[in-house]
């Protein structure tokens, strides 16, 4: 869950034009301006709303919202409640909606969006006894977050698994830099099974150094200027070189020390850490932790106008299933910030957008039935598909990437695309629609990926050397969709 | 990799007509939670097995369960060998998922003020311990008051409170709390101990929401009869007839050589209504050393104020009873009412230590006393339990006189206020607790709390007996023996 913050431009001695390019550069001049613009404009008065509404961010003694340093930019702009602010700003906006007459249907799986002809008007989900539900709806908004649960190590929550993405592709919206995946420079190595769990930019925000195997501050090699506060894709990349080479702990991480800070502060900025650590058995207090890279967010997705109009009428985008505002890296506290800018904008243009008669097409209803009607007939475990998709694409499509391992990659998911999944019970269907997603979606990635035949922001290829940078790249997007897939060139001026 | 035997509740409503137990013997890695071991069979052996998760990092409180009986978040939980998984104590739907909703409705929302005013640092720090609810609902399943009455439940209150202390919020949030049951909390602290954040939901919300309560004159009229006898008695019950230290002189010297000295304080219940109790506790110390100071001008600690919120007369009796104390020189003060302890031990500064009788007994090494041929149960006193975390000390003591059978450490119902100002609930708590003693076949049942003694003697038929009291039986059991073998 978000942990770190939220950047917004609050003080005088700040400026949206600063976090305009701070962002710019962060996604290594990939964003689409325009978004951007939006972004940083509309931050500040987005934050002032979860705090009308009730949210709990710290404070400073002169009653203004506190801001701490995070990676990648020039002024401490990254608002924040502790460690949890993620947890903060959902408990406000689910409090809010609660105070509201809108009608909530929890605990349903989307697994197809209906069409009305060209327009979406509509979704069919799962409920948790696997019963079929059939949505109406003028507009819809996907707001599904991101997927790096397809990576054997990863951040994401059991929701991750990208199922917007998929959803959107075979609507037929237009999906732009799927290849672009963050990797979070600190994720936690132990115990196994709870490895990737989030360990927030928060800590090196608040001063947290990191060091590897031999005790050395490694990041004077990588970024001398920013250090620990460079940008995420720098960070991760400086951490996963020393494993490589073998300059990691034995548990195949580096460490992150917060130990040289006064305790109070680790206490009461750092409470989510404190407590995490201290259930794997380290007071973070006395001892470093240790992390490595993990799958953290798709700075890719759906592509959409500054109204959140994907290219599909009807359908609309917001949040980390659309792309196009972090380009090629996200910058910490910036995903927050997205949801409140591009949540409060889908969702006043799908409810502004004209009514119409809605009705469910019986043919797409039928091939939606019969579609889970064969899950039934199936004989594959969709837990074990989901387990191959994850190592395959760790291994084939994670920090550093090349054509060989990437196709390699493609083919396997080709393969897991092949066989028939099955639903042990009618609760079981769901998660058979969700491995589906997760194949398609992977497959979106690995493409992209192919795609983009240079190194830019989080995306690495080791097989192609380039003269240029972001800023001066021939390539803008990368994009897919049912109907075409490329790359736009940059027409230089 | 190790091998674990878990045994995992399971129901399906469609095709059950009762729950019941699966074992499954899973392999899992090294330093697994619980959930990794849900993984485990729902992956690899039982695709159909039913259970709520979402970030695995102990942040979004969706896999609530029991581990043994003890609520806790699956995520967070190290799985061991031979661990019972079952679900919350609230309505199942299917295996370990339960229906939150009726309990998450109840959480009030904000509602903003017209004119916005920012929270200051300090009130954002007063809110902060009151915010980081997850809402995974351990409390509502453990709280033993939702068992036996309506009420909104433990996290709605706390979210009372937090809206009570945010400016921002416009709402009457503490007549909105009074009904929804506030009055219904024993403060047995359950909900405090099994909170995965550790929110102090007794200390930091109920009782302040009664103290606001308090401000309205929205205190029940029982619990304001209780502040008036203390204000004017400076005791919150009404003797029996000879008061304990009426009866006691005011240094007690040991049969024998001196071990160490504490002061005692005695409480309003063992001095007012069951001194003889105290007067046995007293024997028990004379006999193994331990020389006792009373100082006489003692008086209620307070406690039934703070848990009803009525504590305008509080600093008055804090000030007087570590007076009385610091007066004689006493670096030790005992206590054997659980709940006085609990008050002295949390909710006073005092410049002495405090220390439950059963922490003295075990201090000191005591004489053995004779084995009474009796099956005891014992019942865990809130305030000694997780008020002061005594747990194995009294039991180690019973075990040294009788037979221990052991019953689920649940509120009898007689604190917070609630035998007096809601008796109905107190009742049926205690009902609760009559039938959980004769489950266990006990002869007699043990406790170490005043309040708990006297409210579940008036619920069962078997003799409710105070820890130090069973002792000292043990020892004029021992002499009777003695006395024949002399005899003889």
């Amino acid at each position: 869950m978000a942990e770190g913050g939220y950047n917004a431009v609050l003080r005088e001695q700040d400026s949206c034009e600063i976090h305009f390019e701070d962002t710019m550069k962060g996604g290594a001049w990939l964003n689409d301006p325009g978004l951007v613009r939006i972004l940083v404009d509309e931050a500040p008065e987005r934050v002032r709303d979860l705090l009308r509404w009730g949210a709990v961010f710290d404070v400073t003694d002169c009653c203004e919202v506190a801001q701490r340093p995070f990676g990648g930019q020039r002024f401490p702009r990254t608002c924040y409640a502790g460690d949890r602010t993620g947890h903060e700003m959902m408990m406000t906006l689910i409090d809010r909606l609660h105070s509201t007459g809108v009608s909530v249907v929890n605990e349903v799986t989307i697994v197809s969006l209906l069409k009305d002809g060209t327009r979406v008007n509509g979704a069919a989900g799962l409920d948790r006894n696997g019963e079929l539900s059939i949505f109406l709806a003028d507009s819809v908004v996907l707001a599904s977050g991101g997927g790096t649960r397809i990576y054997d190590i990863s951040t994401n929550s059991s929701s991750g698994t990208g199922d917007g993405y998929a959803l959107g592709y075979q609507a037929g919206a237009e999906l732009i830099d799927m290849e672009q995946v963050q990797f979070h420079p600190t994720g936690a190595v132990f115990p196994y099974d709870a490895r990737g769990r989030l360990v927030t930019e928060a800590v090196r925000g608040e001063g947290g150094i990191l060091k590897n195997a031999r005790g050395e501050r490694f990041m004077i090699t990588y970024d001398p200027e920013r250090m620990e506060l460079s940008t995420r894709d720098v960070v991760a990349r400086a951490i996963a070189t020393e494993i490589l080479e073998g300059r990691g702990t034995k548990n195949g991480g580096v460490f992150l020390d917060v130990t040289h800070l006064p305790r109070t502060q680790v206490e009461s900025r750092l409470p989510v850490m404190l407590e995490q650590f201290l259930q794997f058995g380290v007071d973070i207090r006395e001892e470093p932790m240790e992390v490595a890279p993990t799958a953290h967010h798709i700075m890719g997705g759906l592509r959409i106008t500054g109204r959140c109009e994907t290219t599909v009428p009807g359908l609309y985008a917001c949040g980390e299933v659309a792309g196009g505002v972090h380009g090629a890296n996200r910058l910490g506290g910036n995903a927050l910030a997205d949801t409140q800018v591009f949540g409060k904008r889908a969702g006043e243009a799908a409810g502004k957008a004209d009514t119409k008669k809605n009705e469910a097409d019986p043919v797409q209803i039928e091939a939606i039935r019969k579609r889970l009607e064969d899950l039934n007939g199936g004989d594959v475990n969709p837990a074990t598909v989901v387990r191959s998709l994850q190592t395959a694409m760790w291994d084939g499509a994670g920090i550093f990437r090349n054509a060989a391992d990437l196709e390699r990659t493609l083919g396997i998911i080709g393969h897991l695309r092949t066989l028939r999944l099955k639903a042990a019970t009618p609760a079981n269907l769901a998660e058979c629609c969700i491995a589906g997603h997760m194949l398609v979606y992977a497959t979106l990635v690995v493409k992209g990926a192919l795609l983009r035949k240079e190194s830019r922001g989080a995306h690495v290829r080791q097989d192609i050397t380039q003269v240029w940078d972001g800023q001066n790249s021939p390539y803008g997007h990368t994009y897919q969709s049912l109907s075409r897939e490329g790359i736009e060139m940059e027409v230089k001026s | 990799m190790k091998d674990l035997s878990v045994r995992v509740f399971r129901y399906n409503p469609e095709t059950d007509d009762q729950p019941h137990y699966q074992h499954y013997l899973v392999r899992v890695r090294e330093g697994a939670r619980v959930l990794h071991v849900l993984h485990a069979i729902h992956d690899e052996h039982d695709p159909s097995l039913s259970y709520r998760y979402c970030c695995g990092s102990g942040q979004c409180g969706s896999c609530a369960i029991r581990v043994n009986g003890d609520p806790v978040l699956a995520c967070t939980k190290e799985a061991q060998d031979g661990i019972t998984i079952e679900p919350l104590e609230l309505p199942v739907q299917t295996d370990l998922v339960v229906n939150m909703e009726p309990y998450l409705e109840a959480i009030s929302s904000l509602e903003p003020c017209g004119d916005f005013r920012m929270p200051t640092q300090e009130e954002v720090e007063a809110i902060k311990p009151l915010r980081s609810c997850i809402e995974c609902l351990a409390c509502v399943s453990a709280c033993p008051a939702l068992k036996v009455i309506e009420f909104a439940g433990p996290t709605a209150m706390r979210e009372d409170m937090r809206l009570s202390l945010d400016p921002r919020d416009s709402s009457d949030r503490v007549t909105e709390a009074v009904a929804d049951g506030l009055f219904t909390c024993t403060s047995c602290q359950v909900c405090w101990k099994v909170c995965p954040k550790d929110i102090e939901i007794p200390g930091k919300a109920i009782e302040k929401l009664r103290a606001l309560a308090n401000e309205k004159g929205l205190t029940l009229p029982r619990h304001r009869e209780v502040e008036k006898m203390i204000r004017e008695t400076g005791r919150s019950v009404d003797r029996a007839g000879t008061t304990f230290l009426e009866q006691i002189a005011g240094v007690l010297e040991p049969y024998g050589e001196v071990k160490g000295t504490v002061g005692f304080f005695v409480g309003c219940m063992y001095n007012q209504r069951l001194p003889q109790t105290a007067l046995d506790a007293m024997e028990v110390l004379r006999r193994n050393g331990i020389r006792v100071i009373i100082p006489k001008e003692q008086i209620c600690c307070g406690s039934p104020l703070i848990r009803t919120g009525q504590i305008g007369y509080l600093k008055t009796l804090q000030q007087r009873n570590i007076e009385a104390f610091v007066h004689r020189g006493i670096d030790t003060v005992m206590t054997m009412c659980a709940g006085c302890g609990s008050t002295l031990k949390n909710d006073y500064d005092c410049p002495f230590r405090v220390i439950d009788v059963n922490e003295v007994l075990l201090k000191f090494e005591i004489e053995p006393p004779a084995r009474l041929p009796v099956k005891a149960t014992y019942h865990d006193p809130c305030h000694l339990l997780r008020g002061q975390g005594i747990r194995t000390q009294p039991r180690e003591l019973i075990s040294r006189v009788v037979d221990l059978v052991e019953m689920p450490s649940i509120c009898c119902g007689s604190g917070g206020g609630v035998r007096s100002g809601v008796p109905q609930e107190a009742a049926a708590l205690a009902e609760n607790r009559r039938k959980e003693i004769e489950k266990t076949g006990a002869d007699i049942v043990i406790s170490s709390c005043p309040f708990c003694e006297y409210h579940i003697s008036e619920h069962t038929d078997r003799p409710v007996r105070n820890i130090t009291t069973v002792l000292l039986e043990g020892y004029r059991e021992k002499d009777k023996k003695k006395g024949l073998k002399e005899e003889v």
